[in-house]
């Protein structure tokens, strides 16, 4: 069996981000792998680990710095990645086009894809490469067993959880909860850098965005900088929960 | 960003993923839980082993037991990195991987069968026992003896201050085996469980909280010949070796946690008023803050100087490495303390973290060769030349 992981690139959460010109500078910025793509790579891992004869592609498509969420992806196990370079940023249409693509021509059995981006939250990844290859799917993904060409997990959907039960080939769409991913090993690390990792340019897709990027308005929250008197305890409580539900708005 | 192994101030992409694997594991699997450790004095022996999955087990012993053949540099990188969640945990690293490393560089080839893949997997933890009650900068006068009989050596002596005593599983003990001087001493493997080995109190301790420190006792230990670490007489070499490496990685600590500091107090004055505005306002505190940033900076640069000058055995390593312990391991506690100072306050309580950066970094200008040890190592090799 093939494996096709779909991986991002995305800004880390726990660093900060600078804004140029209403705009996240992704230059100034620490990309990591985006954590809903891990849990992809590592369910492939497992895949592997209990199945012989699996070969597990990474792909990312976009930037050059995008080989390293690649490097991460072959030092966590993936056997070989490709990354299909652009450096104009691509909507999730013109992605799904290139992902379908390699698909064919990689002949795989299976793709994973995250079930949302991080950063921009889109959804319509895994559902727009199905659409093109006319794959069954399943999004949300929150257990998967693979059984010969058989495959059949849980998954959310709007009214609660489904079992679901398909045949290869598919795409899987993951979330958390799916499974805890792993570290890379340091060994890995190292590793990696010998692993194959093919690039490819955009023109080879006969791709090109279909939306251009006009402005965006970024939301910038500043801290409150508030600080409560603790000398009575009962009355910081109280006025830590007014804050929380009036200005935090994360209480109802 | 690409590789940049060839521009020599740089680290290679594999290196910064190397550190980014640390301070991930620091991040999610230590620091959450660090100031309860430090508070209950709890050893997470847990957290410790699930780190052999990444490869921390055997940092730099070789692959063919398991260990992640990885260079000084590549290790100062990690402690660093894992210190900057909490400096004594990622110190016990830094212990347990000087007894691989040792068992790797002196054993024999039955020896390192024998030690090195349950130490690389972390399923045995390691102690290195040099100290002793009555000596310790002068280390080379220690008095635990190692009596020969039949195939065996029987060893009396106490060992004092020994790090992760008691949990530990494989001792390396170095023992007198026959004149006084540095040229009498032997290592020995010991095992726990043997018979007459025991272990002293848990010392009660300024920082270093979340590892045990108590003396090793032997009384009448008797262990095979075969486990004499490299040849009768060589002890000290292997000691003073291990503790080239050694110097470096917990210098490697002292920055790590420094570094961890100057974040903590920036995000502090960032949000801290005081005379009607923010911390970051006031000139003299921002140049305190370029101070500690331009000292960290320059700490990091020389250690990695010495780390590569050990890998590539270059025959200042010693001296750099003395260098690197002294200045890093200075540089580190005085950053920490400003650190603590530009939290008024705040710094001197538990809850903020930095109070116990600065205990934790407090004694690694204590051991590993005091300080002062470091200058007699340095002006020794400028008198000599
Ligand atoms: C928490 C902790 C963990 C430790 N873990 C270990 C361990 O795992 N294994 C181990 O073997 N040891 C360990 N040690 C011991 C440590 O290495 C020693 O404490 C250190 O080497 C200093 O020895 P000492 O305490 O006997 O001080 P002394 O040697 O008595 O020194 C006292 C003072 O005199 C100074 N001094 C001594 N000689 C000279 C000289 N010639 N010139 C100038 N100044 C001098 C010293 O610098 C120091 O300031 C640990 C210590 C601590 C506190
Ligand atoms: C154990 C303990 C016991 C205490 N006991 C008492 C007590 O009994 N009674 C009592 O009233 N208080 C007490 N205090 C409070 C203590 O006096 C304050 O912590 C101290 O005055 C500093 O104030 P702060 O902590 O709010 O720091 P901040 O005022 O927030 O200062 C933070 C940092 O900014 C620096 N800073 C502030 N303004 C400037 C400026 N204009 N220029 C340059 N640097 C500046 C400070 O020097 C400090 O380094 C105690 C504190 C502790 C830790």
């Amino acid at each position: 069996m093939k494996i096709l992981a779909v991986v991002r690139q995305v800004p880390d959460a726990e660093e900060n981000v600078r804004i140029i010109e209403g705009r996240v500078d992704l230059a100034s910025s620490k990309l990591v792998l985006d954590t809903m793509d891990e849990y992809g790579i590592e369910e492939a891992l497992r895949l592997r680990e209990r199945t012989s004869e699996v070969e597990i592609v990474a792909l990312a498509v976009g930037s050059a710095r995008s080989e390293e969420a690649l490097r991460t992806a072959l030092a966590l196990g993936s056997d070989r990645a490709i990354l299909v370079e652009s450096s104009e940023p691509l909507d999730v249409i013109a992605v799904s086009s290139i992902v379908a693509q390699v698909a064919q021509s990689e002949s795989v059995n299976l793709i994973f894809c995250g079930g949302q981006q991080a950063d921009w939250d889109s959804q319509a990844l895994g559902a727009a490469v199905a659409e093109r290859l006319k794959w069954p799917q399943a999004t949300w993904v929150t257990s998967l067993t693979v059984d010969g060409d058989r495959i059949s997990g849980k998954h959310d959907v709007d009214e609660g959880t489904e079992t679901f039960a398909l045949s290869l080939p598919a795409v899987i769409t993951t979330q958390q909860g799916l499974n805890e991913p792993r570290y890379p090993t340091l060994p890995n690390i190292m590793k990696a850098r010998k692993k194959e990792l093919t690039r490819k340019k955009l023109i080879e897709f006969g791709t090109s965005p279909r939306v251009t990027p006009v402005g965006s308005s970024i939301q910038i929250k500043e801290r409150l900088r508030k600080m409560l008197d603790g000398k009575d305890a009962p009355a910081a409580a109280g006025q830590l929960v007014d804050l929380l539900r009036s200005e935090a708005r994360v209480i109802a | 960003m690409t590789a940049t192994e060839n521009t020599q101030f740089e680290l290679s992409a594999d290196q910064q993923s190397m550190r980014e694997l640390a301070v991930s594991f620091g991040r999610e699997q230590i620091e959450p839980y660090a100031l309860k450790w430090d508070e209950d004095k709890y050893f997470p022996v847990d957290v410790i082993k699930s780190a052999a999955a990444l490869g921390m087990g055997g940092i730099c012993v070789a692959d063919d037991v398991g260990g992640s053949n990885l260079s000084r540099l590549d290790a100062v990188l990690i402690y660093d990195g894992l210190a900057a969640a909490c400096p004594s945990t990622a110190a016990y690293f830094s212990v347990h991987n000087m007894v691989a490393w040792a068992i790797d560089r002196f054993g024999n080839e039955e020896q390192r069968k024998r030690f090195l893949p349950k130490l690389c997997s972390l399923e045995t933890l390691g102690a290195y026992c040099l100290s002793e009650p009555g000596s310790g900068s002068d280390a080379a006068a220690l008095s635990t003896r190692a009596a020969n009989e039949d195939d065996s050596y029987v060893l009396n002596g106490v060992k004092q201050f020994i790090s992760g005593a008691g949990a530990a599983d494989v001792y390396i003990v170095m023992a007198r085996t026959s004149e006084p001087g540095p040229k009498g001493i032997s290592a020995f493997l010991v095992e726990k469980g043997t018979q007459g080995l025991s272990f002293g109190p848990c010392e009660k301790k300024m920082g270093w909280h979340s590892q045990p420190t108590r003396q090793v006792i032997l009384e009448d230990v008797r262990v095979p010949a075969a486990n004499l670490l490299g040849p009768l007489g060589t002890g000290f070499k292997i000691a003073m070796s291990a503790l080239d490496g050694g110097r470096l990685n917990i210098a490697a600590c002292s920055l790590g946690g420094a570094r961890a500091a100057v974040a903590k107090a920036t995000a502090y004055m960032r949000e801290r008023k005081a005379f009607g505005k923010p911390l970051t306002d006031f000139q003299a505190l921002q140049f305190r803050l370029a101070d500690m940033a331009t000292e960290l900076e320059v700490a990091e640069t020389f250690l990695w100087k010495a780390a590569a000058a050990l890998d590539a055995k270059a025959p200042k390593a010693p001296v750099l490495c003395a260098m690197a312990k002294r200045f890093v391991t200075d540089a580190g506690f005085n950053i920490a303390n400003d650190a603590l100072q530009l939290l008024g306050g705040y710094g001197y309580l538990a809850d903020y973290g930095v109070e116990k950066i600065v205990r934790d970094l407090r004694v690694h200008q204590i051991l590993e060769g005091t300080n002062e040890i470091m200058r007699v190592i340095i002006a020794r090799s400028l008198i000599a030349q």
